[in-house]
């Protein structure tokens, strides 16, 4: 997984690395373990590169050595989502691979013919989805997979700054005004003198990831013209209307699963309360095997608050199970503060197959949902009752089929 | 009757061509040979149209019965004033009264003096660094610009809510004050920097003839400042222009149009107060809808706005009426009428306006004008040249292309078709989001956002006020 920004100033009074470095802070949630950033002052591409997230990376004290009108970067669950060089950055989210051969073309490329041309060549080559951002010396250029898998948005500030982002959290962080999505297939060239906005010709139906809705994006971003906060809280109701149950309180797991809770709540009336406190920075648990381990060590940072649940038949809300290990750690936490009965509902419906595009969905044996029915997952976690979404609901919810749901039914849409 | 114009771009080609449809016989004093102009125009005279003297001499060779003056730089230069004395009848703003567009400093002075509405916090400076201390202390967000009229340049609007991009912020409009006064963007102003409060929301223009006492307001339009698409990009003097069926646009209230036409006339009487002057010509407002004050003022222009004049003339139906009012001086009980269509025109700029103009120059442009009349467009000359048949850009906006139909929607498509007719080797670039379904949509949630904050304001009594607290000062309420 991955998340990548851009801005591009229109003048050159403008220093823009430190509007990046919030832009990156803002998509952070989508990858904390590679970061990289890079700005041209129009002679040479400069970049920094480091692991963690933003603010705990030495990116941070390194900061103040880039200057320039226009930057770029990425924030990445594996190492640095990109490619760059002297005189072109690359980052993008997804699952394509940028070799040095291809690299070396696109820049060749650039500079003989014009930019949609090279950069339509250089996509043409390249397998696999993408949300991409190409930062040359002078011109910023953003492209978007024919299926539009990976969320893409465009915007600007004044009339100084164009900008790009994964989400729209990218830019409301900078004061940026949203224009709108970058549509599948579309390049977009941002240069001092014009923006070309190229719209792809063979038009295919989207296939937009759905899993952002229910677990990766950010709640105060809208993709694909959709309201992320709307579809969650749309997920809640849908929960308590297919998998009711007699409880007296209920709880979500900080912080995605708040929404689902709250709108649970909303619509049963049983009161929610506040179940955990967490102990440490929040790190989202990306849904990777190798890290696991982690994820585990993340979500016991979750301490219980115990009068949230003594006595009480809890529901409690999360918005995936990958393994169910964590939630059988959850579920006896609670049961050791006193809850009388655990009833969990999921956010999101069953993750059966891995994710070609780039997302961290572990294999196919790694994932409870594969071999087992609900009843048989509540025994594994140790659950009084387990429930999924439907993905039919959930696709009701999103109003349309123009989405890939392939690590929900293991069909996937060919890029 | 002759009629005679004074200037050189799309808008003076749309008046020529108005004047003609109306009767009149045009003739041009222009700068420019503007192939649109030398086509409308049985003479057209190329002279220094900011040389009052010069123009003059052109008119005595001429004779008109009437002048109409076009160009905002030569009623600054006096040349109303000038042709007046000289015993012409002329519709345009006298030196003096003009100062209401050439000054913006002159115009919020104005405004604050007699207590108007729609009028924002601001300052003038002369020296760089009183300026920016200003801003410096300044709680809250500012628009900086040349205090006099720049012809679409130098005007940043700069949001500083971002306590941690602050100093980012800081240091870019400084550079942008130094840059100001280095380029002499204000010329020979006294206090060439223009601090003021920034404010959001929708934009559009209110053009309006006056004799001084009596106001024709014409159709309401809405320009398009950014230079690219989806309202991005650099400032430009306006890259298209829409407007709706009726008067008022199709995201305002009748309520917004009063009160913009009551805004203009009270500044036709506070000139007059000011100046001594009665204001003659047009005087046309750029407003912005905001949650402070409703219609509020960004600035004025002396003359008709361009790109708005090449899309309100063609439609308008009694120019003649108007132009007879304003020789006689008296244009009361006069409305303009308009065709009940929706207009848009849409600017070809070449590549390297509006910041590097220079390499935008020069360059061949083809026209296939039997498609574009087939789109059912019309095509304005701008900033464009014509050499052995052939037309070469001149580095500004090019062209004007102007439809009109029943939705402004309708109206953006036949302009599209129409551009799509003008090639050259040289990149043209336009705004293919003008007049488009989503970007009129995006129009009515921003005026619909700032009428529902006013209309909260309004009920507690806050229209038009700001209070701010600031720490060992306390509170200003303004
Ligand atoms: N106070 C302000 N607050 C917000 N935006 C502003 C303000 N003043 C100007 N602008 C923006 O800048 C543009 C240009 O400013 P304007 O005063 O009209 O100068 P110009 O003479 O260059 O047209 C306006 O069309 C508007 O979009
Ligand atoms: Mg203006």
């Amino acid at each position: 997984m991955a998340g990548i920004c851009g801005i591009y100033a229109f003048d050159e009074i403008w220093n823009v690395s430190r509007f990046v470095y919030y832009q990156l802070m803002a998509i952070q949630s989508r990858g904390q373990e590679g970061v990289g950033l890079s700005v041209t002052d129009y002679e040479k591409v400069r970049t920094l590169t480091a692991s963690g997230t933003v603010q705990e990376s030495l990116l941070s004290e390194k900061i103040n050595e880039l200057t320039g009108p226009a930057g770029v970067g990425g924030v990445s669950t594996r190492g640095i989502n990109g490619y760059v060089t002297e005189d072109v950055a690359i980052y993008y989210d997804g699952s394509v691979e940028l070799t040095a051969d291809a690299v070396d073309a696109l820049r060749n490329d650039l500079e003989t013919m014009k930019e949609e041309d090279a950069v339509r060549r250089f996509t043409s080559k390249l397998s696999g989805a993408y949300s991409m951002i190409i930062l040359t010396k002078d011109k910023m250029i953003a492209t978007r997979d024919a299926l539009g898998i990976k969320p893409f948005v465009i915007g600007g500030v004044g009339f100084d700054l164009a900008v790009v982002a994964s989400e729209t959290s990218a830019l409301d962080v900078i004061g940026a005004e949203f224009s709108r999505d970058i549509e599948p297939g579309e390049i977009v060239v941002i240069d001092k003198h014009y923006i070309d906005e190229i719209k792809s010709e063979q038009r295919k139906d989207p296939a937009h990831c759905i899993f952002e809705y229910v677990y990766l994006a950010r709640i105060d971003s809208k993709i694909n013209e959709i309201d992320v906060h709307e579809i969650r809280k749309k997920i809640g109701v849908l929960l308590a209307k297919e998998k009711p149950v007699e409880a007296d309180v209920v709880i979500g797991v900080p912080e995605t699963a708040i929404p689902f809770a709250m709108s649970y709540s909303n619509k049963t009336g049983i009161p929610i309360d506040i179940g955990f406190m967490r102990t440490g920075r929040h790190l989202r648990t990306a849904i990777r095997p190798t890290q696991m381990e982690r994820m585990i060590g993340v979500q016991l940072k979750l301490n219980p608050v115990k009068t949230a649940v003594r006595g009480k038949r809890v529901v409690l809300i999360d918005d995936s199970v990958v393994r169910g290990t964590t939630m059988r750690n959850i579920v006896n936490l609670l049961r050791k503060r006193g809850a009388k009965e655990v009833h969990v509902r999921i956010g999101s419906p069953q993750l059966v197959s891995p994710c070609p595009f780039g997302t961290e969905v572990p294999a196919t044996d790694e994932l409870i949902a594969v071999e087992n029915t609900e009843d048989e997952i509540a025994r594994i976690i140790d659950a009084d009752s387990f429930g999924y979404l439907h993905l039919e609901d959930l696709k009701k919810a999103l109003g349309g089929e123009c989405y890939c749901s392939g690590c929900m039914t293991g069909t996937y849409p060919e890029v | 009757m002759k009629f005679m114009i004074v200037g050189s771009g799309g808008r003076e080609h749309a008046i020529a061509e108005t004047a003609t449809r109306s009767g009149y016989e045009v003739y041009t004093a222009s700068d420019a040979r503007n192939p649109g102009l030398l086509a409308m125009s049985k003479e057209l005279h190329v002279v220094d149209i900011l040389d009052g003297a010069a123009v003059a001499k052109v008119a005595h060779n001429v004779q008109p019965d009437v002048i109409f003056i076009g160009s905002e730089e030569s009623l600054f230069a006096g040349v109303s004033d000038t042709l007046r004395k000289e015993g012409f009848n002329v519709i345009g703003a006298s030196q003096k009264t003009a100062e209401i567009e050439k000054s913006k400093g002159f115009m919020r002075k104005l405004m604050e003096k007699y207590g108007m509405h729609g009028r924002l916090r601001f300052k003038t400076f002369s020296n760089i660094n009183e300026a920016i201390r200003y801003i410096d202390e300044y709680p809250g967000s500012v628009a900086i610009k040349p205090t006099r009229q720049a012809g679409g340049k130098g005007v940043k609007v700069i949001a500083d809510i971002q306590a941690y991009l602050k100093e980012e912020k800081s240091h870019a409009k400084k550079r942008h004050v130094s840059d100001i006064v280095e380029q002499k963007l204000s010329k020979d102003l006294e206090d060439p920097i223009l601090i003021e409060e920034r404010v959001e929301g929708v934009e559009y223009t209110l053009q309006c003839f006056t004799d001084g006492t009596h106001i024709v307001p014409l159709k309401m339009v809405q320009d398009h400042p950014h230079a690219f698409v989806e309202d991005i990009g650099p400032e430009t003097g306006g890259m298209g222009s829409i407007a709706g069926t009726g008067n008022v646009l199709p995201f305002l209230t009748k309520r917004d149009y009063d009160t913009s036409f009551d805004i203009v006339k009270k500044v036709v009487q506070a000139i007059k107060k000011e100046t001594g002057e009665p204001y003659f010509g047009v005087l046309s407002g750029q407003f912005m809808l905001t949650e402070k004050w409703g219609p509020t003022v960004i600035e004025f222009y002396s003359r008709l706005g361009d790109p708005e004049t090449v899309n309100v003339m063609p439609q308008l139906q009694n120019f003649d009426e108007i132009v007879n009012g304003m020789m006689n001086g008296n244009v009361a009980n006069i409305d303009a009428k308009f065709e009940e269509k929706a207009n848009v025109v849409k600017v070809v700029a070449p590549k390297g306006y509006p910041n590097e103009r220079g390499m935008g120059k020069g360059h061949e442009v083809a026209i296939d004008f039997d498609k574009v009349a087939q789109s059912g467009s019309h095509i304005y000359f701008g900033s464009m040249y014509e050499e052995n048949g052939t037309y070469y850009t001149g580095g500004s906006r090019a062209l004007e292309v102007y439809a009109s139909a029943d939705t402004v929607e309708e109206a953006s498509q036949k302009v599209e078709q129409a551009i799509s007719h003008i090639k050259s080797d040289w990149k043209l670039f336009h705004r293919k989001d003008i007049g488009t379904k989503a970007l009129m949509q995006k129009r009515q949630d921003q005026a619909d956002l700032a009428r529902d904050i006013f209309r909260y304001r309004e009920a507690r009594g806050l229209i038009g006020k700001t209070i701010d607290w600031i720490p060992g000062i306390g509170k200003i309420e303004t």
